[in-house]
């Protein structure tokens, strides 16, 4: 493994993933505002769609 | 985990030197497939932004169809039985049963995508009746040369084997170790090719039993809505067939890359299953625009979906939460000032982190394609491609290099040529991807059609909202250039690999996850319990619609006449004519004689 190296040994009971729970939050918020985007350029941009 | 960091670990190769031997055909195989399949995305890329357009427009179909049986059936699949190969001996800890059957598989592989890559080619010579430009997608009424069919039946016969090789070493290796838990690389490897038997039952089908036998005359007609629909059975597992194997190296090598461990085997476990059970009731979600499927079975195809999203979530959040327990262990600290601490400067790490993000932002677009009435706004355009290169032609295509960089010092005993040049391919690949994929979506959503040779009409022009259309096709042709000189990176830094000197010690790994598959329970290893429920999902999703079809326009349908793709070799230039008429028009444009 060489080039990892470990500082620290973290074991399972000390271990909180609170970035991942952070980066995931984002994402989630970067696709709301996708969705609401979309909302506004492909609904109210354009004509009623018939099929 | 320690014990690892003492130099001189045996390799794979040092372990088991035959197994090594198949697993680097298979890669080479692959990589060759990925070559090819650049070469021809780079004259897409150049042909339909009328930046270069060297090859007459009616062999576009040609080169687009050897792009995708290349890239999405040998470059992925070659790759797949490779590495699966690797993990089912490596976490089992044993050799394959009998290696000349394991050749034999191979062997099989390889002569079916000769047969169909033949098959396909032919279609540059016209005088020849050899063509097979149906597109990978190969939708009948379109008819290509039975040795495009038979090529295709003869390579899915060789991934059949080689799932039961996997599945004769597990049973071989339960022998030995009757309570024990399977190993989580070996329980990725047998879900993924359960999901495959039941995917393939669909292509197979459609194959043997329609579109060769038609092919050669003995059948009048089929009725392509039951083909592609048959199509469409496999066409979504299909791509969890492609996802899975880089599913494995997140789950299993990426945490160790980024110096942590899998946060936890049984969630692993949890998402392979739900793969199995879930990714064949969802094809009809494909073919949200094809008349004589009822709206209702589009509705239920599209709930499936949406469940599909869970496994995919749970993954993203594994996989970050060991990668940053990687960054932890290294040090890093703050909200998001681990991220710093990750081995970025490692081109394996850095190409399946970049490859994940890219799959982030697929993602997204894929949940615009799943939505039924959204689907209509980008149908058929070329957002679509701009889709699948995140997914397929990033997640799984940059997983898999960046993969390679790591797993091939440890199957040939020889340390990768050049990992700057490493690096700079895996960013080199973003940055080309991010251009050509944003292009592509934006001018999906302005009504740009995929699959078109010159996208260019007479009294019609696109509208852009923002930006410009030419910008556009600028952008697309930039990033396709930039993802053609990464793969030509990539591919030579490998085949300069073979040169360096052989070493010992380049074996790596792998680190135990956090949570143990002892924590799970165990009838998440009842593989039989699995298959049993995914088989019963699939009837319920498939009968009623399958049976509709058929009454509604029989097992074939005998208005529909063959449409086989030639092109008709009096007006046909031949490449060779074409590219010299097109070398000469541009001698001419150079010397200004032509405007
Ligand atoms: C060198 C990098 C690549 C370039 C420049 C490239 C370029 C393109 C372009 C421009 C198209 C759209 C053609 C059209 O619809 O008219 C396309 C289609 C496609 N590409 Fe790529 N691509 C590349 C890599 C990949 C990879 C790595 C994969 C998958 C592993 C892939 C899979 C596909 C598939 C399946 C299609 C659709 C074919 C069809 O419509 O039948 N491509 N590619
Ligand atoms: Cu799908």
């Amino acid at each position: 493994m060489g080039e990892e190296q470990v500082v620290r040994e973290i074991g399972h009971d000390e271990y909180d993933p609170k970035g991942t729970l952070a980066l995931i939050a984002v994402y989630f918020v970067i696709l709301l505002v996708m969705w609401v985007f979309m909302y506004f350029v492909e609904f109210l941009g354009n004509e009623l769609t018939v099929v | 985990m320690s014990e690892a960091l003492e130099t001189g670990t045996p390799s794979f190769m040092d372990r088991f030197p035959q197994e090594a031997s198949v697993v680097r055909a298979s890669l080479i195989s692959s990589f060759i497939s990925l070559f090819l399949g650049a070469v021809f995305g780079l004259i897409q890329a150049l042909h339909r932004t009328d930046v270069f357009r060297f090859l007459d427009s009616q062999y576009y179909y040609t080169v687009l169809t050897a792009h995708g049986v290349l890239l999405v059936v040998s470059f992925t699949i070659f790759f797949l039985v490779g590495l699966f190969t690797w993990a089912t001996v490596r976490s089992l800890d044993r050799p394959l049963v009998d290696i000349r059957y394991t050749w034999a598989w191979y062997g099989l592989m390889v002569i079916g995508t000769l047969m169909a890559v033949v098959a396909i080619l032919g279609g540059f010579f016209p005088s020849t009746d050899i063509s097979a430009d149906v597109l990978f997608t190969f939708y009948a009424p379109m008819q290509a040369h039975p040795l495009f069919y038979g090529g295709l039946a003869i390579f899915i016969i060789g991934t059949w084997l080689a799932g039961a090789d996997y599945f004769r070493a597990w049973y071989a290796w339960k022998q030995d170790n009757p309570d024990e838990r399977i190993p989580l690389q070996a329980f990725m490897v047998l879900t993924t090719m359960l999901m495959w038997y039941i995917a393939t039952i669909g292509v197979a089908i459609a194959v043997v039993v329609f579109l060769l036998p038609w092919s050669l005359g003995l059948l009048d007609s089929v009725n392509p809505l039951l083909t592609r629909t048959l199509f469409w059975f496999w066409g979504h597992p299909v791509v969890y067939f492609w996802l899975m194997p880089a599913y494995l190296l997140w789950y299993t090598v990426l945490p160790s890359i980024s110096g942590g461990r899998l946060f936890s085997d049984p969630l692993a476990r949890v998402v392979f299953v739900l793969f199995l059970l879930l990714s064949t009731p969802v094809g009809i979600h494909h073919q949200y625009v094809d008349p004589g499927i009822a709206e209702g079975f589009k509705m239920i195809a599209m709930t499936n979906t949406m469940f599909l999203l869970l496994p995919s979530l749970l993954t993203a959040f594994t996989v970050v939460a060991s990668m940053e327990h990687g960054a932890r262990q290294r040090g890093g600290t703050g909200l998001f000032g681990w991220l710093r601490a990750l081995p970025w400067r490692n081109p394996a790490f850095t190409g399946m982190a970049l490859a994940g993000l890219m799959f982030a932002a697929g993602g997204f677009s894929g949940m615009v394609n799943a939505g039924m009435n959204i689907n209509y706004l980008i149908h058929n355009t070329i957002w679509v491609p701009g889709h699948f290169h995140l997914t397929v032609g990033t997640a799984v295509a940059l997983t898999f290099m960046a993969a390679t960089y790591w797993l091939w010092p440890q199957i040939t005993n020889k340390p990768i040529f050049s990992r700057p040049i490493a690096l700079a391919q895996v960013v080199l690949w973003f940055v080309g991807m991010a251009l050509m994929s944003n292009a592509m979506h934006v001018m999906g959503l302005f009504g740009v059609p995929r699959r078109t040779a010159e996208p260019q009409y007479q009294g019609f022009d696109f509208v852009a909202s923002f930006g410009s259309i030419t910008e556009l096709r600028m952008q697309l042709a930039l990033g396709g250039t930039l993802l053609f000189i990464s793969t030509v990176l990539f591919v030579s830094n490998i085949a300069l690999s073979t040169g360096t000197p052989r070493m010992s010690g380049l074996g790596k790994q792998l680190s135990e996850p956090l949570s143990p598959a002892a924590d799970s329970p165990k009838v998440l290893d009842n593989l039989t319990l699995w298959f049993g429920i995914a088989m019963v999902l699939v009837v319920l999703a498939y009968i009623l619609p399958l049976a509709s079809i058929i009454t509604d326009s029989g097992i074939v349908d005998p208005g529909v006449e063959a449409v086989p793709m030639l092109i008709d070799a009096a007006t046909g230039l031949g490449p060779i004519g074409a590219v010299s008429d097109a070398a000469g028009r541009l001698v001419a444009a150079v010397v200004g004689v032509v405007p």
